[in-house]
């Protein structure tokens, strides 16, 4: 069949319209697409985690009323003012424990938190820990990108060992945190997901928002411009290849080495 | 209603029931840590102890935002912790109260001793500018009284409003006759969860962030300036003591140190500003009547220059710096100065 003939099918048509209903358009409606565009640069990653979001969302039918965002400081943290439900763009670092505020004060609410790396493992890693220890009933998506992205380039917790940042002009002497260590031995969720890995990177955020109790999907996303060109990469489409290349799915497992991704499910003292 | 012999930390904890509190969320500390004691036998008050100041102060603004009025209790170390979401609080309108019970600093200090080293920094311990509204009563039935008037004064500003004590008020014992017959302000906005309202320390306009309009900045911190003012007139609280005999002299004090102040009743007339911020304006007229001003309060000259600038006056002052409040040494202070 030639392409042309193949374009004129219904059965063609009617797929692709359902796709568009299904997958490309019923996840808009949670944003405020009159504010778009996001502020991110062009080929930033975290499009792709946002749109992410949103099509857990919806895949999970989440009403609009009783949905809350809260976002803390960052290129990640602008994520909250571009949905179109109640959003809290706290300071730098304080997202955590601005939505267990939020959740100890309602429990009907379904509250989410959209950040960065920096902001949720640096400046705010202590208030993790402690949300990890009280099990709070939410769940935090994290921009990993593993730089400090908003402030020009500078190393993050999960910036790898070696790599040249603007603060590490020489190589990064440190070693990234190994943040799935944190949910050992307790009743938690900790997922390990792409930006490449779209269906991946959904169903961690599906399985995070049905997990009850504290979940946390620490998402590898590419922040071009102030990490990724400086470590080597042309573009962003390296980084995703990257990722493709580098990441195994590694579902059901105890604990993941540094290339593996999946969903890891504790269930302690339960 | 029969009296109650409270300890000043008690009546807090009590008054913010009254006041409707249904959230605290709070880190130990001395010399306010009887309050977050209180607030967990409380029924129907949801309280957390965070793992410090910082995640207090935050998790009070997701509870406020959430609906329920809310609060934490510190003292200068955490108070100092709390200051970049005070302004964030500030910002993005979210009614609280933070009780500060005041110990020596800078530091660590002398933690069990009263001190009142931190007026400026209810004013400006945050960066950018905000117009807080901060009471600082003087005994354990006023600590009862202005909790309540803290959390009428959050709900109606939309801003977190600061409750000032210290270490000898708060842990003094005063019997009192605590009534529950307030007006009590209630929340009107509509929680978090039925809407798409977007709260951001951002500069912003309804909902939408604003990063490089300088015009519309301007206009959000000139609202909210106004907005404080307008609130803050309503409680127009201070107390004079006209002096029992013919004086030339108005003396100035505050919290502890102003039950001192009354040993002299009979030599000055007495000033004691309750709401400190934003500054009562009766200051001006009562300040006029007399040809000397002296002010004493617990640090180097925090709130003298408060004073001296909305008198545009030169006053005495009395420094009594915090962790002792002797008779003897402030009748030779006042002597020395006259
Ligand atoms: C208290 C405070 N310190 C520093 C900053 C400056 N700052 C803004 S964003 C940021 C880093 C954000 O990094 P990350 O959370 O990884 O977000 P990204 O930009 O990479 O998405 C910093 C340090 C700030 N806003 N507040
Ligand atoms: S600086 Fe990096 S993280 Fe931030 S928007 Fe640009 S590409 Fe994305
Ligand atoms: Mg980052």
């Amino acid at each position: 069949m030639s392409t042309v003939e193949r374009r004129g099918s219904s059965l063609y048509v009617k797929s692709l319209r359902l796709y568009f209903m299904n997958t490309d358009i019923n996840y808009k409606r949670y944003l405020k697409l009159d504010l778009l565009p996001t502020p991110w640069c062009p080929g930033c990653g975290n499009g792709i985690v946002l749109k992410a979001v949103c099509q857990a969302f919806d895949e999970l039918n989440l009403p609009k009323e009783g949905t809350v965002i809260v976002s803390g400081i960052g290129c990640a943290g602008r994520s909250a003012g571009f949905f179109d439900l109640d959003s809290v763009h706290t300071a730098h670092g304080r997202a955590i424990p601005v939505a267990e505020g939020i959740k100890y004060a309602n429990d009907a609410l379904t509250v989410v938190v959209l950040s960065g790396d920096g902001d949720l493992l640096g400046i705010g890693g202590n208030h993790l820990l402690h949300a990890i220890r009280r099990n709070t009933n939410i769940t935090v998506v994290c921009y990993a990108n593993e730089i400090y992205g908003m402030t020009g380039g500078q190393v993050s917790p999960l910036t790898p060992h070696n790599a040249k940042t603007v603060t590490s002009p020489l190589g990064n002497a440190d070693f990234p945190i190994d943040v799935q260590s944190y949910f050992k031995n307790r009743n938690s969720y900790f997922a390990r997901t792409t930006a490449f890995h779209l269906n991946h990177l959904k169903k961690s955020i599906v399985e995070a928002l049905k997990f009850k109790g504290f979940s946390f999907v620490e998402a590898r996303t590419m922040c071009i411009v102030n990490y990724g060109r400086r470590v080597g990469y042309k573009n962003s489409h390296e980084m995703l290849m990257h990722y493709k290349e580098f990441y195994k799915v590694s579902d059901d497992t105890e604990e993941l080495s540094q290339n593996e991704i999946g969903i890891l499910r504790h269930t302690a003292g339960l | 209603m029969p009296k109650q012999l409270l300890q000043g930390n008690q009546a807090i904890a009590m008054a913010a029931e009254v006041a409707g509190v249904k959230f605290f969320a709070g880190y130990p500390i001395t010399p306010a840590s009887e309050i977050i004691h209180e607030m967990v036998n409380k029924r129907h008050i949801k309280v957390l102890q965070m793992e410090d100041e910082i995640a207090s102060i935050n998790a009070v603004i997701g509870a406020s935002l959430a609906g329920l009025k809310a609060m934490t209790a510190t003292s200068g170390p955490g108070f100092s912790l709390m200051q970049e979401s005070i302004g964030l609080a500030h910002i993005m309108e979210v009614p609280l109260v933070i009780v500060n019970v005041q110990r020596v600093g800078p530091s660590t200090g002398m933690p069990t001793l009263p001190a009142q080293g931190d007026i400026i920094q209810c004013k400006h311990g945050s960066h950018g500018d905000y117009f807080p509204i901060v009471f600082y009563p003087n005994s354990v039935a006023e600590l009862y009284k202005y909790t309540v008037m803290a959390f009428n004064a959050a709900e109606e500003s939309l801003s977190p409003v600061i409750l000032l004590s210290d270490g000898y008020i708060s842990h003094l014992y005063e019997t009192i006759v605590p009534h529950r017959d307030f007006e009590v302000v209630k929340r009107t906005r509509p929680p978090l969860g039925t809407g798409n309202r977007h709260f951001t320390g951002l500069s912003h306009e309804n909902s939408v962030v604003k990063t490089a309009d300088a015009d519309n900045y301007r206009r959000l911190i000139a609202s909210l300036q106004e907005k404080q003012q307008l609130t803050a007139q309503r409680y127009n609280y201070y107390e004079y003591c006209a002096c029992t005999k013919e004086t030339d002299t108005l003396l100035i004090s505050f919290g502890a140190l102003s039950r001192v102040a009354y040993y002299f009743r009979n030599d000055f007339a007495l000033y004691r500003p309750i709401r400190m911020y934003p500054l009562v304006e009766e200051i001006k007229t009562i300040a006029a009547r007399y040809k000397r001003i002296l002010m004493m309060e617990m640090n180097t000259g925090q709130y003298v220059h408060e004073i001296e600038s909305i008198l545009r006056r030169e006053i005495q002052f009395i420094p009594i710096l915090g962790g002792c409040i002797d008779l003897g040494e402030i009748k030779r202070e006042i002597a020395r100065v006259g």
